[in-house]
């Protein structure tokens, strides 16, 4: 069975029935005999000359596996030549921030640019004297430091306590998106789980796109806009019928549908074209599009009409749905499903302000920081939406720590736990034989520096009070 | 005891042992697989030869000379007839056999790559690259070195090489099999050098120790024999392994040497490379596990380390501890929050270790005197237990030599006296979720049998009486104590580091009572007044208001003030405020606008949101302005008072108070029906096709939101005309308006209707085909088919109504079943993520390698818990202390301090179907091990 489709397959590909017979005595799938080589291919007993032809017909995978390692070559020196533009968007002090900034530091205290900006929106409207400015900076400088965290605390176990504990307390349901659309988001532990789980795709991806210009104000304009982003299929727009007798695919698109989508008859013959199963066979005919096989084959017409019934027409791969709703007065679209990188080059999108809750592709497409970014506000809005309060400080430390070293890197035995530099706090996590017999082959030294290698052997733990010690040399012939 | 240098461990090395290192320290060789001859004694050289350690008592190690407890025990050897492969190594020696060359041992790669990849390797150690990924690395080198066809160093041709699982290696093209003796012979030829580039360290693993030539024996106290009551020994189940190892290795040893033929031997050493596979790791893919003879697989080496019950787990990071205690718990609000009641038995059993000085050896003789049984006549009084002399020798107190031992005390003693009053103890209740699942209490030692805490501190440990056992530690040296007792105490942790603010403060009858107290400020006379009053100790009692009749009298707020701080200042917005669109501030017609000045109630109610937990302001800044000393007077104050003002007044609640009068039941009943009547059109018209579909969804889908909505809204009404009628004194209402317990939405199910029961969110829909329950036609998508209960609590659901019901409640039991193990090992892991962090005194967060994770913490280096909802500092607090109290007026703040909510919202607020208070299921594992190990 396998080797008739072999057959088929070189015959298809312009290679003659006897070479083709040849080739199959030794080999059983196209794959292997574009895996061999020349040489090899002469050994069953062909000329070099057809040898050479036959890998080139069926040998894309060749080719195909050095094309690419060229193009990452190429593409490495464009991008030193191309210089990023730096963008700032340095946010511009008004007059009492700068007075208050110019006082703290005069007067040697330090406070963070969000409480002397905070102080600042108060008292810009009131007309105060230069003696209250000082008053204030000292007292705020005194409220700052009394409320600083103390050195060595265990910062982590805070922080992963305090998300932790209301996990037991959230729920396993997933919610409707909040709004009128009807998009299902996963919500509460399961969505938390999987922040921290740094998922590739998470299970219910989804973006919201604000739109800008007049795609913001006209519905019609939103409208196309979310026509453009959201995928419509064929089935979406036509109905396909096969027609057996004359081993033909009938499609009649329904016009209202399309209209409905911007889209005209000429589109989908141009989009069925480039569809593998059918390229090149696809014309109108008056009303319809016909798809003639060019195989007497029932097979083969049944494997048309399938990739043609889920042909893309239009719309960005993986987002399977866009809703629009106005929120605020201006237009925005929620969809289901998210490619990022796609939906930026769109026009009408407000790039600024999209947003996806896939964190990875954040990282993919806007950078570390964003990633970073994107887990807090994922975290956050997650516990937000189940009513719980945890400061953004511990959700902070979280997404540093996952996204320290420049990955986005899950918290578990496949990210930061994995990657511990303890054998022995490794080894009480997850894995443990495989973590002890690796120490043993490469004579690993476990300096005792964290938490449970410190329980594990018996000994105060180097955090808090275990941090510090008292060193006392006693001095000669004083006690004596 | 706790004298002299303590030494630290500074660091651990793990290494292999090489078969001539395992035959020098070992202790015997074992040649018989016997282990006891007929007498009942070991038998020399065999499995439980007394030269490897003792387990009975009276016996002597052969080895060491010592005593049970004292030997630590000594290895053995097996010498094994024929080499053999160790699983968990498997994996490394099949990259070492395809990266080197068969012949020559050489690593197959160019001297040039060598250079680059060591280099590479140098600059990842000393770029801080840890041991995973010098794994990784190192597994790419190898893999670069593999699948070459020709060595470059001795052009031999390689042969691929195949592992068949676990542990048999063939060469491709003739399906020949590697022995292990040539597998061996081949690690041998790997030099040094190349061993470096591998990864491996040649001083402490050659690859060839990786095929065992000599077995360690581990010693008879780490797998001791058990005497059964019938006198049977039972054997540990690595020495039933042991056994197999070596029986088989005699009988390959015998074969071998008498020159049977070669398939025998092979398949004697197989089954020998079986046994010892299975010895190491008995669940080891691709071979069936060995099992005991009743059919239980048995627990080998690798079975004892891992998972939860394994020994790192259960036996290195967590351990069993004395000096300790566990009871059930109940409350007792006469105790102070920092108090934990221990009952007599349990406060005879602990004892704290006491230094015998100059100072105390008088009133020490005293105590010892006493005995361990004290008599009871003038209350308690402790006893001590031991006597440990300054050589180190215990000596026990009984009531018989109390007086003898009391004389013999000297200086440098040590006494272990019994608990009394004030001693700093932990008390703890699992899950131990966060910090303040176990807290330093003071002892207050009571009769009774249960341990007793303070109501108020329920909410950190999420502990409730209904059968609830905690656990209590006692703690034994003075700088535990004085740790516990600076940063452990009940009070220092009355701020939760979670969001920042108080998570100890007064729950339900506390603040019933201090609403009644405040709210609409009623009149005390002087016997009220006194009454509420005696339960306070040390205070100064306010000048009475005299009325228009001339008699004294005392206002509920200016009873409430006695207990603030005398110059607190604070303004906001009480529980029970409605939110009107706009606030008449102190002239509230609700008495919600809670105004504080110079520690006097202006006006206001107190209720959740002024002293309840979570959500209390006046807690929350007593405790940051005044330190947790104040607040924790204030707590139990203002609690005392509030069960005062309670107890004064009367409260209860029953089921009188959802009675609701007949028009307002009938006008529930009408609208509810009129409600299912529109779900019924809805119906009609999506049976009928003519619904209008919203966009992006199915007519279905169409329906089901419409019907919910309508549905919702029916029991929404219901319950607005129940709160209607029921008036704001109910009690029930009073509970719920002031946060004490209960909501809105519970007395509206009440009193009101029950409303739509949900599974998934969505109506319900299973059971029978077409149907919920055979009481309804097939294909019935009605408000009653699908799950409305339009009967209240009190009136009693319909039998389908219960069983709809009944069904809802199911899904909260399972889903609370599922989160308890999902959040448990979320958390297990998040902790182990971020355990080791720290703020170090640069200001930076940084892990154990050094690296910084934050160079700020939290942005701005702000200890959470002392937050003021998150933020660095407070306004409020900034403008009030430098403006005083014309910051609103000089600065036009209209609408500040309104505040937001600590903790969690209402439940009501975020879920439309009900949750129960369900119990949580402790007991059931938290623990995934998700993935096989």
């Amino acid at each position: 069975m396998a080797k008739k489709d072999t057959f088929n397959a070189l015959v298809n590909r312009e290679i003659s029935d006897e070479v083709a017979e040849l080739l199959l005595t030794k080999y059983n799938t196209l794959s292997a005999i574009s895996a061999a080589s020349v040489e090899e291919l002469i050994e069953v007993g062909l000329s070099e000359e057809a040898a050479e032809t036959v890998l080139s017909k069926i040998g894309k995978r060749t080719t195909r596996k050095t094309a690419p390692v060229a193009k990452v070559k190429k593409a490495v020196p464009e991008l030193k030549s191309e210089a990023m533009e730096e963008v700032f968007r340095e946010r511009t002090l008004t007059a009492a921030e700068i007075k208050l900034k110019e006082m703290a530091d005069a007067a040697g205290i330090f406070l963070p640019m969000k409480i002397i900006t905070d102080i600042a929106g108060v008292i810009e409207k009131a007309d105060l004297s230069n003696e209250i400015y000082e008053k204030l900076i000292a007292t705020a400088g005194r409220m700052y430091s009394s409320h600083l965290m103390d050195k060595n605390e265990s910062t982590g176990v805070m922080a992963a306590h305090s998300l932790g504990e209301p996990g037991t307390q959230m729920n396993m349901r997933t919610f409707h998106y909040a709004g009128v659309a009807n998009i299902n988001v996963t919500q509460g532990l399961p969505r938390l789980i999987e922040i921290v789980d740094a998922r590739r795709v998470p299970s219910t991806p989804s973006m919201e796109i604000p739109l800008i210009g007049i795609a913001a104000e006209d519905e019609s304009v939103a409208r196309h806009v979310a026509s453009e982003i959201e995928v419509t299929s064929l089935l979406d727009i036509a109905s396909v019928e096969t027609d057996i007798t004359n081993m033909r695919l009938m499609i009649t698109p329904n016009t209202r549908k399309m209209a409905l989508r911007g889209l005209e008859a000429d589109d989908i013959v141009d989009k069925l074209n480039k569809v593998k199963a059918v390229r090149g066979l696809v014309r109108m005919s008056d009303f319809q599009i016909v798809i003639t096989s060019d195989e007497p084959s029932y097979k083969k017409l049944q494997m048309m009409y399938d990739s043609v019934k889920n042909a893309k027409i239009k719309g960005i791969d993986g987002i399977t749905r866009a809703v629009l709703s106005k929120v605020g007065g201006s237009w925005k679209i929620i969809t289901e499903g998210s490619n990022l990188k796609e939906v930026l080059k769109i026009e009408g999108v407000n790039a600024n302000k999209v947003m996806t809750n896939s964190i990875l592709e954040v990282a993919e497409v806007l950078g570390i920081e964003a990633a970073r970014n994107s887990i807090i506000h994922e975290a956050m809005g997650t516990l937000g939406e189940a009513g719980l309060d945890v400061d953004i400080r511990h959700i902070m430390l979280v997404a540093d720590l996952m996204t320290n070293d420049g990955q986005v890197k899950a918290i578990g035995r496949h990210g930061v736990s994995g990657k511990k530099s303890s054998v022995l706090a490794r080894a009480a996590f997850e894995i443990t034989a495989a973590h002890l017999l690796h120490a043993a082959m490469v004579g690993e030294v476990d300096s005792l520096e964290g938490v449970t290698e410190n329980i594990i052997v018996g000994q105060p733990v180097t955090l808090g009070t275990g941090a510090v010690n008292l060193i006392y040399t006693p001095r000669k012939g004083e006690n004596e | 005891m706790m004298r002299g240098i303590t030494k630290r461990i500074g660091s651990i090395k793990f290494s292999c042992v090489s078969p001539d290192e395992i035959r020098r320290m070992s202790a015997t060789k074992i040649i018989t697989a016997d282990t006891y001859d007929d007498e009942g004694y070991p038998i020399e050289m065999g499995l439980m030869d007394p030269h490897m350690g003792v387990i009975e008592p009276g016996l002597r190690c052969k080895t060491c000379g010592c005593k049970v407890d004292e030997c630590p025990g000594h290895f053995g050897h097996i010498d094994l007839a024929m080499p053999v492969i160790h699983v968990g190594f498997i994996k490394d020696i099949k990259l070492m056999l395809e990266s080197t060359c068969r012949n020559c041992g050489r690593i197959m790669l160019t001297a040039e790559q060598i250079e680059a990849r060591r280099d590479d390797m140098s600059e990842m150690k000393d770029l801080g690259g840890g041991t995973i990924d010098l794994k990784n690395f190192s597994k790419e080198t190898a893999k670069d070195a593999s699948n070459k066809g020709v060595c470059p160093y001795c052009s031999t041709e390689q042969i691929k090489i195949k592992l068949d699982k676990p542990t048999t290696f063939r060469e491709v093209d003739d399906n020949h099999k590697l022995t292990p003796k040539e597998v061996r012979e081949r690690l041998e030829r790997i030099s040094d050098e190349d061993l470096r580039t591998l990864g491996m360290d040649p001083a402490t693993c050659r690859p060839e120790w990786m095929v065992l030539t000599a077995l360690a024996v581990p010693p008879v106290t780490v797998r001791p024999s058990i005497t059964l009551d019938s006198g049977d020994r039972s054997e540990d189940d690595l020495t039933h392994k042991l056994v197999d190892v070596l029986r088989i290795n005699q009988r390959l040893r015998e074969n071998r040497d008498a020159g049977a033929p070669q398939l025998i031997v092979e398949d004697l050493w197989e089954l020998l490379q079986y046994h010892v596979t299975t010895y190491f790791d008995n669940q080891t893919s691709g071979i069936p596990p060995a099992r005991h003879r009743s059919g239980r697989p048995l627990k080998t080496l690798a079975q004892r380390l891992k998972g939860k019950e394994g020994r790192f787990r259960s036996n290195l990071s967590g351990k069993r501890v004395n000096f300790s205690a566990r009871t059930v718990i109940s409350p007792d609000p006469l105790l102070s929050i920092n108090e934990v009641g221990v009952p007599f038995i349990a406060a005879r059993e602990l004892t704290v270790p006491v230094h015998v000085n100059e100072h105390n050896i008088d009133k020490l003789r005293k105590m010892v005197a006493r005995g361990p049984e004290p008599p009871m006549d003038n209350g308690y009084l402790p006893g001590v237990n031991y006597v440990i002399r300054s050589d180190g020798r215990r000596i026990r107190v009984t009531e018989r030599n109390a007086e003898e031992v009391s004389e013999n005390i000297d200086i440098d003693y040590t006494i272990e006296r019994q608990l009394m009053d004030g001693d700093v103890v932990l008390f703890n209740r699992q899950p131990s979720l966060h910090r303040m699942s176990m807290m330093a209490h003071r002892v207050k030692v009571m009769e009774g049998r249960t341990f007793r805490f303070n109501l108020c501190d329920c909410p950190p440990y999420n502990a409730d009486f209904d059968g609830d056992e905690m656990n209590l530690h006692v703690l034994q040296s003075d700088e535990a104590r004085a740790e516990a007792r600076i940063l452990m105490q009940v009070q220092e942790n009355i701020l939760s580091p979670r969001y920042g603010g108080p998570i100890i403060g007064a729950i339900h009858d506390h603040i019933t009572g201090a609403y009644f107290l405040t709210h609409k400020n009623p009149r005390f006379d002087r016997f009220e007044a006194m009454d509420i009053l005696s339960k306070l100790k040390d205070i100064d009692v306010p000048l009475p208001m005299i009325d228009e009749e001339g008699k004294e009298y005392w206002t509920g707020k200016q009873l409430f003030s006695i207990v603030l701080p005398d110059n607190f200042r604070t303004t906001f917005k009480a529980n029970i405020c409605q939110n009107c669109d706009f606030c008449k501030k102190e002239d509230c017609e609700f008495d919600a606008y809670v105004k504080v000045r110079n520690g006097q109630l202006l006006c206001g109610t107190i209720d959740t949101k002024g002293i309840g937990n979570s959500k209390g302001k006046i807690l929350d800044r007593i405790a940051r302005d005044y330190g947790a000393e104040r607040a924790a007077r204030f707590i139990n104050e203002v609690t005392r008072l509030a069960l005062g003002a309670l107890m004064n007044r009367g409260f209860s609640t029953g089921i009188g108070d959802e009675d609701i009068p007949e028009e307002a039941a009938l006008q529930i009943a009408n609208y509810n029906q009129e409600c299912i009547n529109e779900v019924s059109e809805l119906v009609e018209s999506y049976q009928s096709g003519t619904l209008d579909q919203m966009p992006g969804r199915s007519h279905r889908e169409t329906l089901e939101v419409r019907v919910m909505k309508v549905l919702g809204q029916a029991r929404d009404e219901a319950g607005r005309v129940a709160g209607k009628h029921l008036g704001l004194m109910n009690p029930a209402v009073v509970m719920a308006k002031a946060g004490a317990r209960g909501s809105m939405l519970n007395l509206s199910q009440m009193a009101g209707c029950v409303g739509q029961q949900a599974v998934r969110g969505e109506r319900l829909s299973r059971g029978y085909w077409n149907r919920t329950l055979p009481h309804f036609n097939k294909g019935d998508l009605g408000a009653h088919a699908r799950g409305f209960c339009s009967n209240s609590y009190k009136s009693g659901l319909s039998p389908t109504e219960f069983f709809f019901h009944a069904m809802g409640g199911r899904e909260g039991l399972v889903d609370t079943a599922v989160r308890t193990s999902r959040s448990g090992y979320m958390q297990r892991r998040l902790v182990s993520a971020l355990e080791d962090l720290k703020l170090t005194s640069d200001g930076t967060v940084r892990n154990t390698v050094g690296t910084v994770i934050q160079f700020k913490y939290g942005e701005d280096g702000v200890d959470p818990s002392r937050t003021v909802r998150g933020k660095a500092i407070d306004l409020d607090d900034l403008f009030a202390e430098v403006l005083g109290d014309d910051a609103d007026t000089l600065l036009h703040i209209e609408d500040m301090d309104t505040g937001e909510d600590y903790g969690s919202r209402e439940k009501d607020e975020m879920e439309y179907t009900e949750e129960e208070d369900g119990e949580e299921y402790d007991d059931i594992d938290t623990d995934f091990e998700g993935g096989s190990e």
